[in-house]
This record gives C-alpha cells, sequence and structure tokens, in this order.
C-alpha cells in the first residue's frame, strides 16, 4: 500500500479481504485518500476512517437477516450454524447466534471448519444428532459445495440458508442439481438471476475476457467504479471533493441496486434472497437492511 | 458412531496414499519429499483435463493420468534430485519445497484458482447398514488403497526389481558397486511415488473437489503418517494414516471442529515423546 500511496492516487480501489483493509486502512486514512473496499466484515466500517467507503453489503447485514428471515418466512427454529473458522465466517457465527438470541432461538449445534479443510462429515453427524431443524451456513464456495455434498452423501436432509456462496457460481459448478436444489442465500446481489439483456450480455463478457463468472463483488467493484465516474466528473480531481461525494451518495443507481451512504461509509443496503432451483439461481425477493 | 468410523477411516486411507507416496521415494535415497501433496494435485487435474475437459471416459482419464505421472516423477527426480545428489539433505528437501511451490503456481496458471469435481470412478447408490452410510466411492477408496499396499509389497519383496530398490535404499554406493542399475531403480522410485500421489489425487477430487492449493494440507498430512506410523514403514504408514483419520474424524465431533488441524500434530508429538521412532518404527544402528 505504501507503494501505490508513492504514486499519489487519486482514489484506492481496495480488497474485498477484510484483514487486507484492517491492515490498510490507517496508512491511507493518514493519506487523506479516498478508499473504496468490498470487504464484507462489520467493523471494516467502524474504524473511524472518514475515507473508507464500502460498496459491498456486510456480514453484519447477513448475521441479522439470514436468522430473522430463517425463523419468521421459513418457520425454523433449531438450526444447525457451520461457519469457515477465519475472521469471516467466525465473524459472521458470533453475529448470527446473536440475531438468534435476540429472536429468543437457541442453535442446536454451533460448529465450524479450517478454512483448508476437506472432510466435514464430522461436524454436519453432530448438527444431525443434536436434532437440527435446519443449517445456517457461512463460507466460501468451495467448501460450501464440500459441507453440500457431504451433507447429501451422508443423507442429512435439512433446510439449508447462507451467504452468497450457497448461488455462486462455483458452488452450482461442482453440485449436481439434486445436491443444490432449495438451498437459499441472502447476500450482495448476483448477475445471474437477472432477465435484463443488458445484464446477461455484462455477465457473458465478464464469464469470456476472465474465465470466471460474475458474482457479487463483480457486480459491487464495477459499479463502484461507475459511482467514481459519476463522482468525478461532477467534483473533479479533488480528493476532499470526492469524499465528501461519496458521504454523500443517495439513491445512486448501479446495476443491480442503490446506493445510498451511511454514517460509517456503508453505501450498499440492498441485499437479495435467493433459492436454488436445481442449479438454477432464483431471486426470491430484495430485502433491505432496517431503516433503508 | 459408526459413520464417523467409516468418515474417519476414508479420510485416513487418502492420508496412507501420500505417505505410500512419500515413503517410497525416501525408503529408495533417503530424502522427504515435500512435493508430494502438490504432485498429487497435478494428479487431480490431469485427470479433470482428460475427464471434464476433453470428455474422455473416467477409466481412460485414469490410464493417462498415471502414465503422466510416472513422467512427471522421472522429470521430477532430474530436476530436483539428481543436480543436488550428494549435497546436503536439507538442500534437497528445501528444494522439494520450492517445487511444490512452483506446481501450485503452475496449476493456478493452467487450471486457474476455481475448485473443479472430478466424477469418481464408480457409480452406484451408497451402502447402507444400521444406520450408516458408505458410498460407493468410499468403498473404492478403500479398496484401492488395500490393492496398492498388496502389490507394493509384493513388489518388494517378490520382484527383482523390488530387491534392487531395497539394495539400493540400504547402501547406494554399495548397490552401484555390486552392479545394480542405481540411477534406473531411482527413476522407478519416484515414477511409483509420483503415479501413487496421482492416485490420491484422483480418489481425492470426487469428494474435496481440486484446486491448485489442495497439496499443501495433504502432503503434510502424508509427512505426519509416516512419522506416526514409523518412517520408512509402509503397513505402519497405513495404520497412521487410519489412525490420524479417525482421531481428526471423532476429535472434530467429540472435541471440538476449531482444531481439526491441531489434532494431527498433537498426535504426532505424542506418539514421538512415547515411541521417538513412531509406532512401527525399527530400532537402528548407525556405524561410526
Amino acid at each position: 500500500m505504501n507503494r501505490i500511496l508513492e504514486g499519489k492516487p487519486l482514489v484506492i480501489l481496495g480488497s474485498m479481504i477484510s484483514p487486507h483493509v484492517f491492515a490498510q486502512t490507517e496508512v491511507v486514512t493518514k493519506s487523506e485518500t479516498p478508499f473504496l473496499v468490498g470487504a464484507t466484515n462489520a467493523k471494516v466500517t467502524m474504524q473511524g476512517s472518514k475515507w473508507l467507503f464500502r460498496t459491498h453489503v456486510h456480514d453484519g447485514q447477513l448475521a441479522e437477516l439470514i436468522p430473522e428471515y430463517l425463523v419468521k418466512t421459513l418457520g425454523k427454529t433449531r438450526p444447525g450454524i457451520m461457519a469457515v473458522a477465519d475472521d469471516y465466517g467466525l465473524g459472521a457465527s458470533k453475529g448470527i447466534q446473536a440475531a438468534l438470541a435476540k429472536l429468543k432461538v437457541s442453535p442446536a449445534a454451533v460448529a465450524s471448519y479450517a478454512p483448508s479443510d476437506k472432510d466435514m462429515s464430522a461436524q454436519l453427524l453432530e448438527i444431525k444428532d443434536k436434532d437440527a431443524d435446519s443449517l445456517i451456513l457461512f463460507g466460501r464456495p468451495a467448501d460450501v459445495t464440500l459441507v453440500i455434498k457431504q451433507m447429501n452423501d451422508l443423507g442429512i436432509k435439512l433446510t439449508t440458508i447462507g451467504n452468497a456462496s450457497i448461488v455462486a457460481q462455483t458452488t452450482l459448478n461442482n453440485l449436481s442439481a439434486a445436491e443444490a436444489d432449495g438451498g437459499y442465500a441472502i447476500g450482495g446481489m448476483i448477475p445471474q438471476t437477472s432477465t435484463d439483456a443488458k445484464i446477461m450480455d455484462w455477465s457473458k463478457r465478464v464469464q469470456d475476457k476472465y474465465k470466471v463468472p460474475a458474482d457479487n463483488f463483480t457486480v459491487s467493484y464495477y459499479d463502484t467504479v461507475y459511482l467514481l465516474k459519476s463522482i468525478i466528473e461532477k467534483v473533479g480531481c479533488d480528493k476532499p471533493a470526492i469524499r465528501d461525494a461519496l458521504a454523500a451518495t443517495k439513491d445512486w443507481k448501479g446495476m443491480l441496486i442503490s446506493y445510498q451512504a451511511d454514517g460509517q461509509g456503508d453505501l450498499a443496503h440492498t441485499l437479495g434472497i435467493y433459492r436454488n432451483k436445481g442449479k438454477t439461481p432464483e431471486l426470491t425477493g430484495p430485502i433491505k437492511e432496517s431503516g433503508y | 458412531m459408526g459413520q464417523l468410523v467409516v468418515n474417519g477411516l476414508a479420510l485416513g486411507s487418502i492420508y496412507a496414499l501420500v505417505a505410500l507416496g512419500l515413503l517410497l521415494i525416501f525408503n529408495t535415497v533417503q530424502i522427504v519429499n515435500f512435493a508430494q501433496g502438490q504432485l498429487l494435485m497435478l494428479g487431480a487435474f490431469i485427470g479433470i483435463s482428460c475427464a471434464v475437459t476433453h470428455e474422455l471416459p473416467v477409466a481412460m482419464a485414469w490410464a493417462i493420468t498415471m502414465v503422466a505421472m510416472a513422467l512427471v516423477g522421472i522429470v521430477f527426480m532430474v530436476l530436483v534430485y539428481f543436480p543436488l545428489r550428494g549435497r546436503p539433505a536439507f538442500l534437497v528437501i528445501l528444494t522439494t519445497i520450492a517445487m511444490g511451490i512452483v506446481l501450485e503456481n503452475l496449476a493456478l496458471i493452467v487450471w486457474g484458482p476455481l475448485p473443479v469435481s472430478l466424477p469418481s470412478p464408480v457409480r452406484g447408490p451408497p451402502v447402507r447398514f444400521a444406520g450408516v452410510v458408505v458410498s460407493m466411492h468410499q468403498i473404492f477408496i478403500f479398496a484401492t488403497l488395500a490393492v496398492i499396499l498388496l502389490l507394493q509389497f509384493l513388489f518388494l519383496t517378490k520382484t527383482r526389481f523390488g530387491i534392487l530398490m531395497q539394495a539400493t535404499a540400504q547402501d547406494l554406493h554399495t548397490a552401484r558397486l555390486v552392479g545394480i542399475p542405481v540411477n534406473r531403480t531411482i527413476a522407478v522410485a519416484f515414477a511409483f511415488g509420483a503415479v501413487l500421489s496421482g492416485i490420491a489425487g484422483l480418489l481425492v477430487a470426487p469428494i474435496f473437489l481440486a484446486e491448485p492449493t489442495m497439496g499443501g494440507s495433504l502432503g503434510l498430512k502424508g509427512f505426519v503418517v509416516s512419522v506416526i506410523g514409523g518412517f520408512g514403514n509402509l503397513p505402519g504408514a497405513v495404520i497412521g494414516g487410519l489412525f490420524l483419520g479417525l482421531i481428526e474424524t471423532f476429535g472434530a465431533r467429540y472435541i471440538s471442529s476449531n482444531f481439526r488441524d491441531a489434532y494431527a500434530f498433537i498426535v504426532m508429538i505424542a506418539v514421538l515423546v512415547a515411541w521417538p521412532r513412531g509406532l512401527f518404527g525399527e530400532k537402528s544402528s548407525e556405524k561410526v
């Protein structure tokens, strides 16, 4: 980051990995450069930096909305929780447990797995043995794929809800239709469910050019670039003016959602609820963070 | 309980296969190949290229992978072992670590970072008894491990080439003096060791998916298993592998899933404290 700052950039597009952002925030803040990130740890925007903005939904929002949807809409009251044991997953797991407590629901079991783990059967069996009626799953596409596969192999049938990894193209590519079917996800908006010809064409071009499917992060960073473009066209190449304009963002229409800045620097407050029909994610509906 | 045993043994069988490849090379040239896990990853991706990308029958993909891995093993020997032969062992070991990193990055360039699945060579509904589910692929893993262990034992003890390999392992210089084709013997060890890793990769990819970084953890577990079993002891490696698979699975279920990886190293340290040569390690003496 110091090397990037030596080049005196007008703005910095930062990482989607929270530990990277935690490590860089102080030096970027001192440089008084607008810092736009997609990192999802809720605490990223709680560091008190006036120069840091996030254009992706965060784990704090998911931790509130996933339990709420599971309990109030799907009627499940004894979920098992399983999350990847790193900063990303464990932070979310704590938030989910707190949100469940607010709903007066106790999880049947709370389990985790190391990012390098390949066999999650012991954790799944614990959740099954403790009579869970559903599973809240929080991880990255590769490990979420393994959890869903192993659940299927073990004959464990639980309503599964989690972050956007459940509907990520990488996950769906490695699951059969029967394995993927019925999984719920709440997360940043993904382009796969859109019927808009422009968005479908954009997704195809991303896939063709980068050989990976566009996901919620691709959408978020793409929107970030155009949001910046619109601000720079309006206020010019002036860092404080760009920062102020970002902080004043209101109803800026991106590819799939509108962005609105809150007092902490979070700009994304609309999430998607998805359900896999076979290997195809379907948008059940957008859901907004309370207050938006 | 029964399900945990089955899953622990299936996981342990994979560790055992990695360890068998590792020990074959170690027993011949006394070098620990820390790139064994990356060779496993390479085997998985070669299989995927054949079976998924080029849509070849899975059996043919297996055959091609084994031949390719034998060649990879020989190339590995030429690039890593031969140039450093006779130098301090740690230099060769460091080079195997470096080679592992190179292989991982090559895989990233060639196959990309996303995880990919490989179809299992066996299909069919899982076997169920007393509430325990055993998939056909798990049965295939157990069978493959048993067959490989038997073939390896027969090869090393009943064939002329196997006996030559054992002679080379005991004393490389004397083996050369008595006319044993040492280089050819070492080449076979590297080829066979790489093939075993490739087979482990082909077995892992259908259940755990393949990705460029998959080899690091599995290779390390293969090393731990070798130490637990008694370095150099083939049946010890298999028993160590199965033991570790069970420990990890039961530990994750009844103690905490947070420390699953730590169990391997705790067990290794505990075994070394109690039995410094591992569970089945033979006493050895060195002439001074």
